[in-house]
This record gives C-alpha cells, sequence and structure tokens, in this order.
C-alpha cells in the first residue's frame, strides 16, 4: 500500500470526487455506480493509507442504512408504467421498473459514500483548509475562523458530558416525552453554547493580537502546490467513469436520466 | 469578508460548527422516521437542518451570514462522515440560499419573528426542489410529494424560525452576545425604556 | 517606549468611562506590575496598547497612546503585533491551529516571515519555553501550564518589544503558575523585554518586577511607584480590590495584626521575613490542631476500581471518612481526585467495589434521596445553572420537592444572605462576576442542608476577595455539621482549613491523615506537591538558624 492518496493536494482530489459524484447523478442503471464503487474502494486500497477498521466500520453501517433505503424506496414507488413486467426480487415479484429505480439510487449512495470516504479518509482537515485557501482563493478570515472553530470539537465534547453530569446534581429527572425532550436539548445547548461564543470572542482577539488583518497575501509555512500526479488523478477518476460507462452502454446495461425520478 | 469583525467569523463559524455535529447527530432519527413512515418521517424534522442559517443572520444580521453558516455546517457534516459526501455541500448551499433569499428581501433590515420562519420556509423550498432533482421524489406519488412539501414548510417555519429565535433569544439573556447585532438591539431596548 | 496619555475610554452601553484619564510611560526592557480589581479596565487598556481598540471598540476613546511614536489611532490591523505581545487568560481560547508548530507558525505568516526562516524561529522559541518535545504535538493533549508557555513561545517568535501578561496564570495550579513565572522571568532577563504583567496576585512575580501601578475600579491610576512603597502605603487597598499580597506578606501581616511578630520593613521573601524581623511569637508557626469532632462514619469506601478506555484511573482504594469533617483531596493533575470524588458523589459508577454513604450503599439510595444528601459543586459554575434567573436558580431544588411557595421563599433568602448574593435575585446567573458565580453554584448546592458537600476546585480563577468570601461559607457550613470534601492544589488552604488531606497519586491514595502530619514528610515533591507558606517559612527559619525570640 502506498500513500499516494494521501499526499495528493487536497482541493484537486475534493475537486475529482465533487466532480465524479455530479456525473453521477446522471447515471441511472445499477450497473455503472456498483462498478465504479467497486474501482473507487479498490483504488483507496491500493493507493491509500487509511485507518481500515474505521473504513470498514463505517461503511458497514453505510450498508445498513442503504438497505433501509432500498427498502423505502420500492415500498413507497410510483405506480410503475408497465406494472405486469415484474421481477423476482428476494421473496417477492414486484415491477422491474421500481425494482431497477430502487437498486439504481441504493447502489449510487454507496458509491457517493465510497468516493467520500476516499476523500475523508486520507485527507488532514488543516491541509484541506490550507489548501482551500492557496488553491480555491478561500478568504483567510473565513478559513482561521473555521479552523479556530473546528478546535472547538474536542472541547465541547468534554464540555457536553461535565454539563449532564451536572444537570444530574441539580436533580433534573430524565426527559419523558417531546416537550420535555426539547427542554433538555434547550439547556445543554445553552450553557455550551454560550461558552463557545465566549470562547469564539477571545479567540478572535487572541487572533488579531498575533498580528492576523486576514489579508488575502499571506506567505504559508506548509505550501500546497499542484503537480503532474494531482492532474493525472482527476483524469484517470474521470476516465475511469466514462469506461465503465462505455462498458454499461455496450452490455446493454446503461440507462441516462430522463426525469424518471 | 471585509466588513466583518473577525469575531464575528469566528462566531459563525463555531455556531456552524456545533450545528454540524448536530445536523449529523439527527440523521439516525431521520432515518428512522423515515423506516416508520416512509420517506416523509425526514419532512418532519427537516426544520432542524435549517437552523443555524436563522440563527447566524439572527444574531450577526450580516448579509450572507446565513448561506455561509449552512454552507460551512454541511462541509463540517460531510469531513465527520456524512455518507452523502461532498453532495451534502451543496445541499448546504442550497439550503442556506434559500434563508438568504428571505432576509434579502427585508434588505437585511427586519428581523422578526415572521421574517425568520419565512426564512426557515425559503430553506424549506429551495432544499424541496434541489431533493426533487435528485433525490428522486418524482418516482414516488404525487399526493405523497404534495404532502412532503407541506410537512416541510411546516417544519421549516416552526423548528428552524421559532425554535432558532428561541435558542437566539435565551443565548442574548446569557449577556454573551452584547458585542454582536442582537445583543446590541437588546441593550439599546432596554436602555431606551 | 509606550506613552499613554489622559487615556480615557467609555463603552456604548456603560454609563461611566472604563478608564478615566490614565497617563503613565514604559521604557523599552521596563517591567511593570498593572493590578487593580476585576472591572478596573485592565483588559480595556490591554486591547488599546496591541491595537485591537479603538477599531473594534464599540464606544469612544479619548487622549491617546504612542508606541514607538505611533499612535494607535494611526495603525493599521496586525501592525501593533510586532510592537506588543499579549498572553491571556484562558488557556483553552488562544489558539486557532491544531498543533504547537502550526500555531507559532501562524503568527510568524501574518507578520510575513519570509517561509525559510520560520522553521528555525519555531525550533528557537519552543526552546525557550522548553516545548521542543512538543513541537509536534496536538495542543488538546497539552496540561494548562504547556498551553500557557505554547501561548508564550507564540507572541515571543514574533521578537516584540513588549509582552503583555493578562492574568496568565489565573487558571493554572499552583506548581504550573511557578513553572510559567520562572520561564517568563529567565527570558525576560536574557532578552530584557518590557513587560507589563495584569494580575491579581503577586506570588512570583515580586522576584522580578520592582513597578507597581494600581488602577481603581473606576479607571483611574491611583499608585505608580515601587511595589514595596505600594505593599506599605496601600495594604489595606490591596485587600479592599481583591488582590491577593505574597502569601509571606500576607502571613507577615496576619502575624502584626494578631500581635504576634513585629518587622522593620514588610517583607516579600523568605529571606526578607527573617531580615526584617525584629520579634515573633514562636506559636504563631505552629498551628492550634483543628479539632475534629468527627464521629459517624459517613463514607466508606471497599476496594473501588475505575477503568476507562482500558485506562485505570483509580485502583484498589479502600478508606472509611467520619464526620463531621473538612477533608481536602489533592495530587497531581490526572491522579483521579475528580473521578473519586464523583464515585462518591454517585455521578459515575466504578468498575468494581463498594461505596457506602451514610451507611448505606450507593446502589441503594435513590437518584433523588441521594442528591437531599449530597450536592457537588463543579469546577465550572456555569454548567450548572439551569434557569435564567439567580433566584429560581435556588428555589429549583426546594420546588423540585414541592415545599409550599412561602418557604422555599425563605429559604431562599436565607441562602442568599449567607452566600452574600442579596440584591442579585432577578439577575440572570451568566451575568454574574466570577465570584458571585461561585457562591451562587454553592448556594444550589446548600439550600436543601445537604449534609454531605464536595468541591471541585472551587477556587480556581478567583481573585482574593472571593476566595476568601468563599471560604469563610465553607468554614461556617462545616461548623454546623456539613461535611466539606473540597478538591484542592492550594496548600494554604488545606493548612488552614482541612482537618483531613487525602493525597493521591496515578489512582492510588498514598497519604490520609492530618495536614500536620502530612507536613512533617520530607518529600512532597514526589507527589507534585507543595509545602503551605507557614511550613515553609518554618523551615527557612530553621536552615538559616535564626533564633526566635519570644
Amino acid at each position: 500500500m502506498s500513500a499516494l492518496l494521501n499526499n495528493l493536494n487536497p482541493s484537486i482530489k475534493a475537486i475529482a470526487v465533487v466532480i465524479a459524484v455530479c456525473l453521477l447523478t446522471f447515471v441511472f442503471d445499477p450497473f455503472t455506480p456498483l462498478i465504479y464503487g467497486i474501482v473507487v474502494i479498490l483504488f483507496t486500497f491500493l493507493f491509500g493509507k487509511v485507518n481500515w477498521k474505521l473504513y470498514i466500520g463505517y461503511y458497514l453501517i453505510i450498508c445498513l442504512l442503504s438497505i433501509g433505503m432500498l427498502w423505502t424506496s420500492i415500498a413507497f414507488a410510483d405506480e410503475p408504467t408497465n406494472p405486469e413486467v415484474t421481477t423476482q426480487f428476494l421473496f417477492w415479484e414486484l415491477p422491474k421498473e421500481n425494482v431497477t429505480v430502487a437498486l439504481s439510487l441504493t447502489l449510487r449512495m454507496l458509491t457517493f459514500a465510497a468516493l467520500s470516504f476516499m476523500f475523508i479518509f486520507t485527507t488532514n482537515m488543516v491541509h484541506f483548509i490550507l489548501s482551500l485557501m492557496q488553491q480555491c482563493k478561500l478568504p483567510p478570515k473565513l478559513a482561521y475562523g473555521i479552523l479556530a472553530g473546528y478546535r472547538f470539537l474536542p472541547l465541547m465534547r468534554e464540555e457536553l458530558q461535565q454539563i449532564r453530569a451536572a444537570h444530574q446534581v441539580r436533580g433534573v429527572r430524565r426527559a419523558s416525552g417531546i416537550k420535555e425532550s426539547i427542554q433538555q436539548y434547550k439547556r445543554y445547548a445553552i450553557p455550551l453554547l454560550a461558552g463557545a461564543i465566549r470562547k469564539a470572542e477571545r479567540t478572535a482577539v487572541a487572533m488579531e493580537s498575533k498580528g492576523f488583518s486576514g489579508e488575502k497575501a499571506r506567505i504559508f509555512y506548509r505550501q500546497f502546490r499542484v503537480t503532474f500526479i494531482d492532474w493525472l488523478f482527476l483524469s484517470s477518476m474521470i476516465m475511469l467513469l466514462i469506461i465503465i460507462v462505455a462498458i454499461s452502454i455496450k452490455l446493454g446495461y446503461f440507462s441516462w436520466y430522463k426525469g424518471q425520478f | 469578508m471585509t466588513n466583518w469583525r473577525l469575531k464575528e467569523i469566528i462566531v459563525m463559524a463555531v455556531l456552524s460548527v456545533v450545528f454540524g455535529i448536530v445536523y449529523l447527530a439527527f440523521l439516525p432519527v431521520g432515518k428512522l422516521l423515515v423506516s416508520f413512515m416512509g420517506p416523509i418521517g425526514y419532512d418532519f424534522i427537516f426544520g432542524i437542518w435549517f437552523i443555524v442559517s436563522i440563527i447566524a443572520a439572527y444574531i450577526l444580521r450580516k448579509p450572507g451570514a446565513a448561506f455561509l453558516s449552512e454552507t460551512i455546517a454541511a462541509t463540517v457534516e460531510m469531513l465527520l462522515g456524512n455518507a452523502m459526501g461532498p453532495i451534502i455541500i451543496i445541499t448546504g448551499m442550497i439550503q442556506g440560499l434559500g434563508a438568504e433569499a428571505a432576509f434579502a428581501a427585508t434588505r437585511y433590515k427586519r428581523y422578526s419573528l415572521w421574517v425568520l420562519m419565512l426564512a426557515g420556509v425559503g430553506a424549506a423550498i429551495f432544499s424541496f426542489v434541489w431533493g426533487y432533482f435528485r433525490g428522486g421524489y418524482a418516482a414516488l406519488s404525487t399526493p405523497y410529494v404534495i404532502s412532503m412539501l407541506i410537512v416541510r414548510i411546516i417544519s421549516g417555519a416552526i423548528i428552524s424560525g421559532v425554535l432558532g429565535k428561541a435558542i437566539s433569544d435565551a443565548l442574548a439573556k446569557t449577556g454573551v452576545l452584547s458585542s454582536f447585532a442582537l445583543g446590541k438591539q437588546i441593550n439599546k431596548a432596554r436602555s431606551v425604556s | 517606549m509606550i506613552q499613554v496619555r489622559e487615556l480615557t475610554l467609555w463603552f456604548n452601553e456603560h454609563e461611566h468611562p472604563t478608564i478615566n484619564k490614565l497617563s503613565f510611560d514604559l521604557r523599552s526592557g521596563e517591567t511593570m506590575l498593572l493590578l487593580g480589581p476585576s472591572g478596573s479596565g485592565k483588559s480595556t487598556l490591554t486591547c488599546c496598547l496591541n491595537g485591537i481598540y479603538p477599531r473594534e471598540l464599540d464606544g469612544e476613546i479619548a487622549g491617546d497612546i504612542h508606541i514607538f511614536g505611533t499612535s494607535i489611532q494611526d495603525t493599521k490591523p496586525g501592525e501593533m503585533s510586532k510592537h506588543v505581545g499579549v498572553v491571556f487568560q484562558d488557556p483553552e481560547s488562544q489558539f486557532c491551529m491544531l498543533t504547537v508548530e502550526d500555531e507559532i507558525a501562524f503568527g510568524l505568516e501574518n507578520i510575513g516571515t519570509p517561509r525559510d526562516k520560520i522553521a528555525t524561529k519555531i525550533d528557537g522559541v519552543l526552546q525557550m519555553v522548553g516545548l521542543t518535545a512538543y513541537k509536534e504535538a496536538n495542543i488538546h493533549s497539552l496540561s494548562g501550564g504547556q498551553k500557557q508557555k505554547l501561548a508564550l513561545a507564540c507572541i515571543l517568535a514574533l521578537e516584540p518589544d513588549f509582552v503583555i501578561l493578562d492574568e496568565p496564570t489565573a487558571n493554572l495550579d499552583p506548581l504550573a503558575k511557578q513553572a510559567f513565572i520562572q520561564t517568563m522571568k529567565h527570558i525576560q532577563e536574557d532578552k530584557k523585554i518590557g513587560l507589563i504583567v495584569i494580575e491579581h496576585q503577586l506570588d512570583g512575580w515580586v522576584s522580578f518586577i520592582e513597578r507597581a501601578f494600581i488602577l481603581s475600579k473606576a479607571g483611574h491610576g491611583v499608585f505608580d511607584g515601587s511595589l514595596t512603597e505600594a505593599i506599605t502605603k496601600h495594604a489595606d487597598l490591596f485587600q479592599l480590590e481583591g488582590i491577593a499580597l505574597p502569601s509571606i506578606t500576607e502571613l507577615a501581616l496576619q502575624a502584626c495584626d494578631n500581635n504576634q511578630a513585629a518587622f522593620s520593613k514588610i517583607p516579600f521573601t523568605y529571606e526578607d521575613f527573617t531580615t526584617h524581623m525584629s520579634y515573633l511569637d514562636q506559636t504563631f508557626l505552629e498551628t492550634t490542631a483543628k479539632k475534629s469532632c468527627a464521629l459517624e462514619p459517613i463514607i466508606e469506601v471497599h476496594n473501588v476500581k475505575l477503568s476507562k478506555k482500558k485506562q485505570k484511573i483509580l485502583r484498589d482504594i479502600t478508606f472509611s471518612w467520619a464526620g463531621p469533617s473538612f477533608i481536602a483531596v489533592t495530587g497531581a493533575n490526572g491522579s483521579g481526585k475528580t473521578s473519586l470524588t464523583r464515585l462518591l458523589a454517585g455521578i459515575e459508577f466504578p468498575s468494581a467495589g463498594n461505596i457506602y454513604v451514610n451507611n448505606r450503599s450507593i446502589n441503594q439510595w435513590k437518584q433523588k434521596e441521594l442528591r437531599q444528601q449530597i450536592g457537588y459543586v463543579f469546577q465550572n459554575p456555569e454548567h450548572q445553572f439551569i434557569t435564567d434567573r439567580v433566584f429560581d436558580e435556588i428555589a429549583y431544588t426546594l420546588r423540585l420537592r414541592a415545599y409550599p411557595e412561602a418557604t422555599v421563599q425563605e429559604k431562599v433568602h436565607q441562602t442568599l444572605a449567607s452566600c452574600q448574593l442579596q440584591g442579585m435575585e432577578n439577575r440572570h446567573p451568566y451575568t454574574l462576576s466570577q465570584g458571585q458565580k461561585r457562591r451562587l453554584s454553592v448556594a444550589t448546592m446548600i439550600v436543601d442542608e445537604q449534609n454531605i458537600l464536595f468541591l471541585d476546585e472551587p477556587t480556581f480563577g478567583q481573585d482574593a476577595a472571593s476566595t476568601r468570601e468563599l471560604m469563610h461559607l465553607l468554614a461556617a457550613r462545616y461548623k454546623n455539621g456539613t461535611t466539606i470534601i473540597m478538591v484542592t492544589h492550594d496548600m494554604d488552604l488545606v493548612d488552614k482549613y482541612a482537618n483531613r488531606v487525602v493525597v493521591l497519586k496515578n489512582g492510588e491514595i498514598v497519604a490520609d491523615e492530618t495536614p500536620t502530619q502530612l507536613w512533617e514528610r520530607p518529600h512532597l515533591s514526589k507527589w507534585n506537591l507543595d509545602y503551605p507558606t507557614r511550613i515553609k517559612l518554618k523551615r527557612h527559619m530553621e536552615g538559616s538558624h535564626v533564633c526566635i525570640t519570644k
């Protein structure tokens, strides 16, 4: 396993994923997303250094969710145009059209997940934001603002546990019913948000006294560049999709978006 | 971005990060409702997913607050593992634009409860149109789709509009917003009365 | 140099100016302590000096500040940071990057340091503050003291002419506090940077800062001169404004008040104490052993263990405490103090073992009943507030118990009085001062007459006056028969108030005895503890063979 994916320029990697996702949205058969999804997972496996335990765990959850989605999109489907054409799906005789639509929607979601995991599991969040600033002209004020906010995450998790315990000691009962639950959410939310806002204000002052002015032109300690490899990756992701579409046209599986959904 | 103070940007970013997590946490709730009721299950709680744009716009009262906060929240949601991947960012942008449209219609001058509810409705409509083209609603029967839209509009008005205002007002009472537009307005109202 | 001339500043929402006609000069390389009560405009002045005001100010400013001849009115954003750097109080909210290295780089990028010089500068400042080993560490994993050193490193990297420290040690434990002050002292002596230290307490700083500037509550400069003179002439002012004198000075003044000692000059250090002392009553250094009337077994613990995420937090703890007592729980950070008290209060549950509260297993208590027995004051008071009015906050528990409204009124007013919160009934709890918030959180935990009260580092981040008020309140509760169990790092408090002290190390109890017994142990530093001032003074006098006259 190499770390090629981890070393790609984060912005280009994100753009590749976005383009692939957008193109896939127009494809409307189960075959194309299935094959492309498998290719993406293989790609991640071959060229990425990934925490596989976590990856597989996440992916299993997504698979479970997609079964739910498959079921709802069959159960709540519109009246099919050709109800007499049916197919055997597990134990049921169902209209073929409905099953195809549901399968393609579900497989598409699984492929989206594979693409997005390829990005998430091989990208350092800070590097991504820094690269967005350098390659995509994200304003520094916004970029460092997001980083500062992101830094609060572990802090707030701890704080939420504290608040929960603190309220328990006050004798706040566990909520039952919708109204009490909403009230309880509000009770947790206010100290958490108030603390976060106060810290955010202080952080802003601290950043300004370190000379931060939000000027667009700035020097970067960690520089991100776009290299030949990045373009190669981007084009091969798209080429692969085109090749798979070509194969599925040849095999007669392919179908476009024609307002079916 | 030039007429934004740094602390306003950071407060917006922090709110977005917090609600990005809330958004992610409510996905399983939505999934659960869907498995009972079908796709309409989401629509009952859909307002949750617009709430940060209403809160940020109401507190900061700056053009762009609704759009940016919703976009950042969606980005955070993606980075923490939403299965939709980058699509969710586009979804966030569209929802944010819906809310932003309502505030823009008042030229960023009015922030009454009705305007906030309208912003929730705006986000609901925008997100519904996007969902229609992307999420496969057309595969569902027409009366069902219409009832989805109605439920989502109500949810947007109530959950994001009314609840969003309630949370912001409760925050203002703690005094932490005193240097932001909402807090200043309250202080002014107090010193006049 | 810094020249402040007739500086006056109003905030829009305030009636009176926060800073009022303030003038002073600070030469390059000079050090100064800026003292004043909370709300006297110290932090506002900081914002003026580093160029954030008047640009970000919602208010008006008159007079001027010149820094090396440039007026603060004419500076562009970010420009002042090359001259003046600030370390703030809260270690959690000074950073915007995830790692130590990136955070220091952030400041250097801001001022346009060439890329190839950044790495060398980072290594340089990390060495200065002693964090070289943590270069790639995640900031979140650092301790509070390390975070403050990092904040200092970030500022030093920009090579400012002046550094302002805005209560940098208020949220640190005593050892981290000493370490930070030592680091700062070495750097100041080495680099000769101009230094303004804003503080509530003087311990440690007096060893290298000579000049003091005192602000009054109304934002006037009331004193500018040598620290010695300030303490000698204005000791009463310090007391009034909640500024803590050096602990040795405090001790000396106390002895004078009791006619147990006399000095030719007020001492600031142990050396001063012996040189300036003309008379000392020997009994002063001995404590009157605090009598314990503890009879009833109140908490018993058998073989309690606690593990979290495969980490052993507490290993096999057994003890029996009788009440009423005043118990101090102490030990290094991460030794398990908070975890232990939380188990005892029934907030968390042990992985193994049994806990008995008032002779009944904690598992047999219903939550509701247990809360009537035990109060627990968390470190951050705001976490415990659930209503938006002080009165309702205190009344909450009583109303939960369905007391008649007349009783509620009466009890709440009693509690308000005993916690010195009269007149605050209608305020929102969040808008109170730090000290008032702390007392309110205690009030909510004693209003139901709970007979065991836990407190997790209650004096953390409090100024001297509110610490004093809080300790008075706790001592009074103890006298009335409440058992107080307090997690603390402050050995002077332990010495003064506790009649039992429990020391934890790596999840085990290594000492459980009276404070007097603990002070007799030779090496408390192996448990990361310090001796109280009284004991240190005694040792110092024995070491220097000062004869004590009676």
